[in-house]
């Protein structure tokens, strides 16, 4: 099973994000889980959300304490987000530009990846009422840097969810996102299985 | 047709594919989903059905009392204080036996404001005389609202049916569900034909005064009804299985029962964490299993006599509270095994207002409950002994001076 939570901010799209990739997991043969902590249904609040795949039913219906991928749609949410429980291997996805995560990010302890969703939402015209909504971009991103779905799930799940006059839009920001995803601080986990093999 | 969806969305496609005719309903967190996806199916020409908005829950039961007297198919759904606004109207819903379904989403009660989940709602309406059935994943919401409508029709049963699934751990998770052919369900739950309705040309008074001599009667008849509900109950859930294909275990689910020496016993979404949890307790060397009951109301009698009686220890999980007494389902599985079992039984009252309640919190208290740890009463495991438990302790006014306010 992986398991991955967002952190973001109530109006960048969250729901809607974490609802598509359940979707594109389920459209590869997974079995999927989507759900947000509830609440803070305002523009601008925190909002928190949780998803599971996995090859077998998933009897869990907790929330997320160590996951796999820790994704932060908010640059101010890093440290927040990281309070609510990581583990050694957990790997971050941050909503940030790449000079400042290599400033922020390098230090902390876990692999983490940089995507610049706001920009590209900017240049995509996705904002309302003035906050960038960043959830189309993070599809990709979140895609490339988990490996759980891949980008042409996305893509299709894309395709039966966006009205036709945002359909262009939504796949370019998708793919920038997939595409531009810059990785600040390497993985641990394939040097651990390489001592795993070298033990037995 | 496989859909990732809302548990929210999947009982309206519950009352979708059951042929509901007329549903009343009034909004209310966590519910409101379920009356959105009924409207847009209504408007959009998918649910022949009338759609009756009204302006509290009190009145959204009145109405439904109203079209079930004739002798149509009615559904609604509420959560937590629309179920208590409405409490009057459930009495006399099931007091004139009257088929009807109605889903809950499970929510904690305020004040303290709460929308989250807990059992409290619900469990202030186990004594209405409703049949109370529990989910555990969103197949089983879908599953379980069509499969009501069997129960609740049933001619030795014709009491309503509530159809009770845990706020956003069910009712806002995405989750797969596969959703039947029409033509499948119509085969399993075929037009509501009632006995009786209301009807000018052969007027009848119904549920009018019962003098003393004979209220007793029609009391104990809905005690019949409900003692009627266990076979329907089965019924449902075998012939669902053999026309639809789904199952999610009667009166109860059983998990790792077989060779059990211990288990744990819950309702809800908390049953299927607990799955997990099992698991690992088997691992750790416990031969533990899990008894999810399924109908709360009737109460599995005869199959937590026969699964739990013979066990070593059970720990049961409460996610309400009956106050100046225990968890309520403690309470209830230790009546029904009470002389006839030398079982330990446990109980925790966790998870209230939607505090998560992992597999680990289930594994830690029942693990030290087999190892004789616990005394056989309900603990609060998850409570923070906070300035609350200070006030209580010594009253406001000695927490002021003490405390220096």
């Amino acid at each position: 099973m992986v398991e991955v939570r967002f952190h973001s901010l109530g109006g960048q799209g969250a729901v809607t994000l974490i609802n598509m990739l359940a979707q594109a997991g389920d459209q590869i043969g997974r079995h999927v889980q989507a759900f947000p902590f509830f609440g803070a249904e305002r523009r601008g609040a925190p909002v928190m959300c949780f998803l599971r795949m996995d090859d077998q039913p998933i009897a869990l219906r907790s929330q997320i304490y160590r996951p796999d991928f820790l994704v932060v749609m908010s640059p101010s949410q890093v440290d927040a987000a990281i309070a609510e429980g990581t583990k050694e291997s957990s790997v971050l996805l941050v909503n940030m530009k790449e000079e400042e995560a290599r400033k922020s990010l390098a230090h902390l302890p876990f692999a983490a990846y940089a995507v610049d969703g706001t920009s590209i939402a900017i240049e995509l015209g996705m904002e309302v009422e003035g906050l960038p909504v960043v959830n189309i971009a993070f599809l990709g991103a979140v895609s490339f840097v988990t490996e759980l779905v891949p980008l042409e799930a996305i893509t299709e799940v894309l395709r039966e969810n966006t009205p036709p006059t945002r359909l262009e839009a939504s796949m370019e920001a998708a793919r920038r996102g997939f595409t531009s995803v810059v990785e600040i601080k390497k993985r641990k986990a394939p040097a651990r299985r390489e001592r795993k093999n070298a033990a037995s | 047709m496989r859909l990732v969806e809302t548990g929210n969305h999947v009982a309206a496609w519950g009352a979708r594919l059951a042929r509901a005719e007329v549903v009343s309903a009034y909004p209310i967190t966590p519910q409101t989903q379920v009356i959105e996806e009924i409207s847009r199916f209504i408007d959009e020409g998918e649910m022949d059905c009338e759609y009756i908005p009204v302006e509290s829950e009190h009145s959204a039961m009145a109405a439904m009392i109203g079209s079930a007297a004739m002798g149509v198919r009615s559904f609604s759904a509420t959560s937590a204080h629309g179920l208590l606004y409405m409490h009057e109207l459930l009495h006399w819903a099931a007091g004139i036996r009257l088929p009807m379904v109605m889903v809950n989403v499970n929510r904690a009660l305020g004040p303290g404001w709460n929308i989250w989940c807990d059992h409290q709602d619900t469990i202030a309406a186990r004594d209405t005389g409703w049949v109370q059935l529990y989910c555990a994943s969103h197949q089983e919401i879908l599953d379980t609202t069509i499969q009501a409508y069997r129960i609740t029709e049933d001619p030795k049963v014709i009491l309503p049916v509530m159809v009770c699934y845990d706020a956003i751990f069910l009712s806002h998770n995405y989750m797969q569900v596969e959703i039947p052919d029409q033509e499948v369900v119509d085969r399993f739950l075929p037009p509501f034909r009632s006995l009786w309705k209301l009807d000018l040309d052969y007027p009848l008074t119904h549920g009018s005064v019962i003098y003393p001599d004979d209220y007793e009667e029609v009391r104990y008849s809905m005690f019949q009804g409900l003692d009627n509900a266990r076979g329907a109950i089965k019924a449902a859930a075998e012939e669902y299985r053999d026309v639809v294909g789904n199952y999610h275990g009667e009166m109860v689910e059983t998990y790792r029962m077989e060779d059990a020496e211990s288990a744990v016993v819950a309702m809800g979404s908390i049953a299927s964490e607990a799955k997990v949890a099992v698991d690992r307790l088997r691992d750790a060397g416990y031969p533990c299993g899990l008894v999810r009951v399924r109908s709360y109301r009737p109460f599995p009698i005869e199959e937590i006599r026969s699964l739990l009686a013979p066990l070593r220890a059970v720990m049961v999980i409460d996610r309400g509270v009956s106050f100046g007494m225990e968890g309520p389902l403690f309470s209830e599985v230790k009546a029904v095994i009470y002389g006839r079992s030398d079982a330990k039984v446990y109980d925790i009252v966790t998870g209230l207002g939607g505090r998560d309640v992992t597999y680990e919190l289930i594994c830690e208290n029942t693990e030290a409950a087999l190892k004789g740890k616990l005394a056989q009463e309900t603990r609060w495991p998850a409570v923070r002994l906070n300035e609350h438990h200070r006030v209580s302790k010594q009253g406001l006014e000695g927490y002021w001076k003490k405390e220096g306010v």
